[in-house]
């Protein structure tokens, strides 16, 4: 029988499903984690060690803000800059200063894109950031936090950890896969691995009458003008899966389809798009 | 002898000044000074600010051609961007390590996926 726990953390609803005859008391541990780790990588919260490392340009971190910098700061480099943390004063810029529930429907205002690619060195347990750049951990936290919770859930049973779009599992249930729906027509059903759906159908505002989203393209410091709305890609966890998915977004149609990743691919015009085998 | 060569003398300077008086009376010098061609005077106006528009101009042509030259350096770094993060993210997808076990289903959905 599988239980189920769903709260708010991290600006959205977290789901916790678990096969186990019992695991309230895991399942509580898992809801503790997840604020655990919002207090660590939320730029929200004005005493979190993120806002701090913004407002400071350096911190001497906790072992789990070094871990998730430094796997943000290798996916840049793996992916020519597509997946890049440091477009916090751009997001800023983009009207994304609050969390999205706080933000107006629409301000005269549009800021100047800001700067994004900026130095990040971690060295040890020590960040440092290059003047003029932020670190913004959003969705590669909250694939860092499902992953850091499945694990723990594991214990308990076969389990998933959705956290607000970034899927952790551990273990295989009963009925032989985790299935997770793309949409009313597509259900996809994993083993091992991790799902991330990156797009722009969702947290979107206005500034200046523009619609503007959260999916910010390093290379303009605006939030890109890609030919897709959504991209659903399951890798081998939610980490990998959050930085392809963003990666692929921001790519547009055409290299993102030639991509072999299991992916699905929604582009504005309402096509669905399916790579990596997904097709066949 | 002496008065002959005074008396000369004194005939040439009365000529001399007579002469002088002449030319200055000839002259008119008490009559207006005769109006330029007002035709002139409007072309070298016209020549004077054709002149000064045409500085402004120049400056404003080097201005756009200067941000029109700087937009074009900056697309073509971001086109170059660009390319070169598709080739990165291209290199990944080849390179991907174990492919993940996933196929499309035809069951009920235990969670539905969304934007994070």
């Amino acid at each position: 029988m599988i239980e189920r726990r769903s709260f708010r953390s991290m600006g959205t609803t977290v789901e916790l499903l678990v096969e186990a005859g019992d695991a309230e008391s895991q399942l509580d541990a898992c809801e503790a984690e997840f604020e655990r780790l919002e207090q660590v990588m939320s730029r929200f919260r004005p005493d979190s060690e993120l806002s701090q490392l913004n407002r400071d340009g350096w911190i001497d971190a906790s072992a789990d803000l070094a871990g998730v910098v430094e796997l943000a700061i290798a996916a840049r480099e793996r992916t020519g800059g597509a997946f890049d943390p440091t477009v916090h004063h751009a997001l800023e810029a983009a009207g994304y200063d609050r969390t999205f529930t706080e933000l107006p429907d629409d301000t005269a205002d549009d800021a100047v894109p800001a700067a994004c690619g900026g130095r990040v060195v971690v060295d040890g347990r020590r960040i440092e950031i290059e003047d003029g750049f932020g670190i913004d951990l959003g969705g590669i936290g909250k694939g860092f936090a499902a992953e850091r919770v499945a694990e723990r859930l594991a214990l308990a049973g076969p389990c998933l950890v959705d956290a607000g779009g970034d899927i952790a599992v551990r273990g295989i249930p009963e009925g032989g896969a985790w299935t997770i729906a793309v949409d009313d027509e597509l259900t996809l059903g994993i083993v091992a691995g991790g799902v991330a759906t990156s797009g722009r159908d969702r947290r979107v505002w206005r500034r200046a009458g523009k619609a503007r989203h959260h999916l910010i393209d390093p290379v303009t410091g605006r939030p890109s003008e890609t030919d897709l709305v959504r991209v659903t890609v399951v890798a081998t966890d939610a980490i990998e899966a959050e930085v392809l998915a963003k990666s692929l977004f921001l790519a547009g149609s055409a290299t993102a389809s030639a991509a072999d990743v299991p992916a699905v691919l929604v582009t504005e015009d309402g096509r669905r798009l399916t790579t990596g085998g997904l097709g066949s | 002898m002496t008065d002959h060569v005074g008396r000369l003398y004194a005939l040439v300077a009365g000529v001399v000044v007579f002469l002088v008086a002449w030319a200055v009376v000839a002259a008119h010098p008490w009559s207006p000074r005769p109006a330029q061609d007002p035709r002139l005077v409007a072309l070298a106006a016209r020549q004077h600010r054709l002149q000064r528009e045409s500085v402004l101009v120049k400056r404003l042509v080097d201005r756009r051609w200067t941000s029109y030259r700087r937009a074009l350096a900056a697309r073509n770094a971001a086109a170059a961007k660009i390319t070169a993060r598709n080739s990165a993210l291209a290199a990944m997808a080849t390179a991907a390590p174990v492919q993940p076990t996933v196929r499309v289903v035809n069951l009920p959905p235990l969670v539905v996926t969304r934007t994070s």
